[in-house]
């Protein structure tokens, strides 16, 4: 929360000072004090009532100025708004070594349920573009906004051949700088890159992260799957080591400014998605609360005075 | 001004006297506090043993050592044996007076004070004690400790319990232990042998558990109490938010007086108070005597009495 005026903040120094005067009066009143035998009645009938319940009209007056001079300073609560025209490129590793199922219940399903639960949370407006690849990028939708399409593009991928990182990446800063041409204002944009293994063809994919640096299109790097995934078909019919290659994915986000994740379970890639579709999705956004906090002022106003009144009769 | 001990100071501030105490309406109150205490005078009441006096008791034979002029000579003459009159002793009524000086006496919102009030019933009452040869007894509590004057009679006694009353009543402070209506009563049990009349003169709002003695007072003396109080002391007035103060304990108490709720509860609460303290006097066998500072004293003293 912040504030508009901060400096109307200074009001809420009444509050100190209503304290002071509340004390300056008693003083005053205790210098006053009248004789009176019969003050033994009077604390006995005065220690009926709890001391806090006396209390509650000036209680609730001092939270109605703090409310009040809150209110005037002019609250502001971010926002998460979302952006019209944002884009996000998922790039899904599709090389045989998805197969593994040292996550449950495979790699490329718990990818692809990931992607499809994005799909379904994302802002309408957001446009998502799918790069899939294996030993070259060989599905490419481009940033859309008709998920049905998307949806069904997951469904049909299979995991087979090599990994080809370099290659899917440039592909995917090619779909998304072709609607950035003549266009003043840059939409935001983001890629992410999700892979399971090291990069066994096509080009060198740090080189590809400088110039998505350079295009200022952060790409969010998941490596994923456990250090000793495997899937059968090695040489000798002996299971295939298929460890991820974080190392290098890491890299590639330090470069860009994405943010680099290493997954090991379905949901919590799941939540990696969504993390990164509200940050290119939305964007924070003040909007002043002013009224509320003027409102709750009015009826602590009015709670306190009517406590008053019906307490002690007087303000 | 808590912290500090009481002591006996100047009158209170703001003190009125008593007020006229007309003769014609003490010589009543005489008449009203001899019906009252009848049976404890000369010829109303047997006294314990023999003594000085004019009726016949009895007559017995004359042993040596007593006085020849109480020879009574038809009785010798006609028994041949020398025989004196012993006569029913003429008992004279000794009033012992308790008075109350603790601060909180010093109050008053509407004539006077309750320490002036208090100071006339104590005058009238000595007044009326020494008439007939009384004797009279001023005991003081509240002022730091228990003080009594010797049981006087005649001018003598009057002159003292003046002296004793210019002295006025405590300043404001703590009560001191041994030093409230209980220990005067108290005291007054050890001094007071002969049954005679005992006058106490309180608001008896004193802490202490004065009932006890009272009542032990009240097995064989005549008791009147006299409750002073004042009208402020039964209801309050609305006078906004104020610190009220207790002249006895220094407690500080701030009331919003606005309150109607609070102003009631406080009537029923001092009501029920005093419906106690009749209670505990009726227990001790005393006549109660409610005297007001905002009435004429001297009047509901004599009504109290009739």
């Amino acid at each position: 929360m912040s504030f508009a005026s901060p400096v109307f903040l200074l009001a809420l120094l009444l509050l100190p000072l209503g304290v002071l005067a509340q004390a300056a009066a008693g003083r005053r009143r205790r210098r006053f004090a009248i004789r009176f035998p019969a003050t033994g009645t009077v604390a006995a009938i005065l220690s009926r009532t709890p001391r806090w319940r006396r209390r509650i009209p000036a209680l609730l007056l001092a939270l109605a100025v703090t409310a009040l001079a809150l209110a005037l300073a002019r609250p502001q609560r971010t926002v998460a708004v979302p952006v019209e025209q944002a884009t996000v490129v998922l790039i899904t590793d599709t090389s045989r070594s998805m197969q593994a199922r040292d996550v449950q219940p495979d790699r490329l399903s718990a990818a692809r349920s990931a992607a499809k639960a994005f799909l379904a949370q994302v802002p309408k407006q957001m446009r998502v573009g799918l790069v899939a690849f294996s030993s070259t990028p060989y599905t490419v939708e481009r940033p859309t906004r008709d998920r049905e399409t998307l949806a069904s593009v997951l469904d049909s991928l299979t995991a087979d051949g090599a990994t080809a990182t370099g290659d899917a990446l440039d592909v995917a800063l090619d779909s998304l700088t072709e609607r950035r041409n003549g266009r003043a204002r840059r939409p935001p944009a983001a890629i992410v890159l999700l892979s399971d293994g090291k990069t066994t063809e096509g080009r060198d994919p740090i080189e590809i992260a400088r110039r998505a640096a350079r295009l200022k299109i952060p790409v969010s790097t998941v490596a994923l799957g456990t250090p000793d995934g495997t899937v059968p078909g090695g040489p000798f019919g002996q299971p295939l080591a298929v460890p991820p290659d974080p190392e290098t994915l890491k890299r590639i986000a330090e470069i860009t400014g994405g943010e680099a994740f290493t997954v090991d379970e379905g949901s919590e890639l799941n939540r990696i998605y969504e993390r990164v579709g509200t940050q290119v999705g939305t964007r924070p956004e003040k909007r002043e609360i002013t009224a509320g906090f003027a409102g709750a002022g009015l009826v602590l106003l009015a709670g306190g005075v009517a406590f008053a009144l019906r307490w002690r009769a007087r303000l | 001004m808590a912290s500090q001990s009481r002591a006996v100071a100047a009158p209170p501030p703001g003190a009125q006297g008593p007020g006229p105490m007309p003769t014609a309406a003490v010589d009543a109150l005489d008449l009203a506090l001899v019906r009252r205490t009848a049976g404890m005078l000369p010829g109303e009441h047997r006294g314990l043993g023999v003594g000085i006096g004019t009726e016949l008791a009895q007559l017995r034979p004359y042993q040596i050592g007593d006085d020849v002029r109480q020879l009574d000579p038809s009785a010798s003459a006609r028994t041949g044996v020398p025989h004196v009159r012993q006569q029913v002793p003429d008992r004279a009524l000794t009033t012992w007076l308790v008075l109350d000086l603790s601060p909180s006496m010093a109050f008053g919102t509407a004539r006077r004070l309750k320490s002036d009030v208090a100071e006339g019933v104590v005058r009238v009452v000595s007044r009326l004690g020494v008439r007939r040869g009384g004797r009279v007894c001023l005991v003081t509590c509240g002022t730091g400790s228990v003080r009594a004057l010797p049981p006087r009679g005649g001018r003598r006694a009057i002159g003292a319990v003046r002296r004793s009353l210019e002295e006025g009543v405590a300043t404001d402070g703590p009560a001191q232990t041994g030093d409230g209506l209980a220990a005067a009563l108290n005291r007054l049990r050890g001094m007071a042998r002969q049954p005679g009349l005992v006058v106490a003169v309180s608001d008896f709002r004193d802490p202490s558990d004065w009932g006890r003695p009272l009542r032990a007072l009240g097995a064989r003396h005549r008791v009147l109490a006299a409750e002073v109080n004042d009208p402020r002391e039964r209801e309050l007035v609305d006078a906004g938010l104020v610190v009220l103060v207790d002249p006895e304990d220094g407690r500080q108490v701030e009331v919003d007086t606005g309150s109607k709720t609070l102003r009631e509860t406080f009537a029923r609460a001092e009501a029920e108070r005093r419906e106690r303290l009749q209670e505990t006097l009726r227990r001790a066998g005393a006549r109660h005597v409610a005297l007001d500072t905002s009435a004429d004293w001297l009047l509901a003293l004599g009504r109290g009495l009739a």
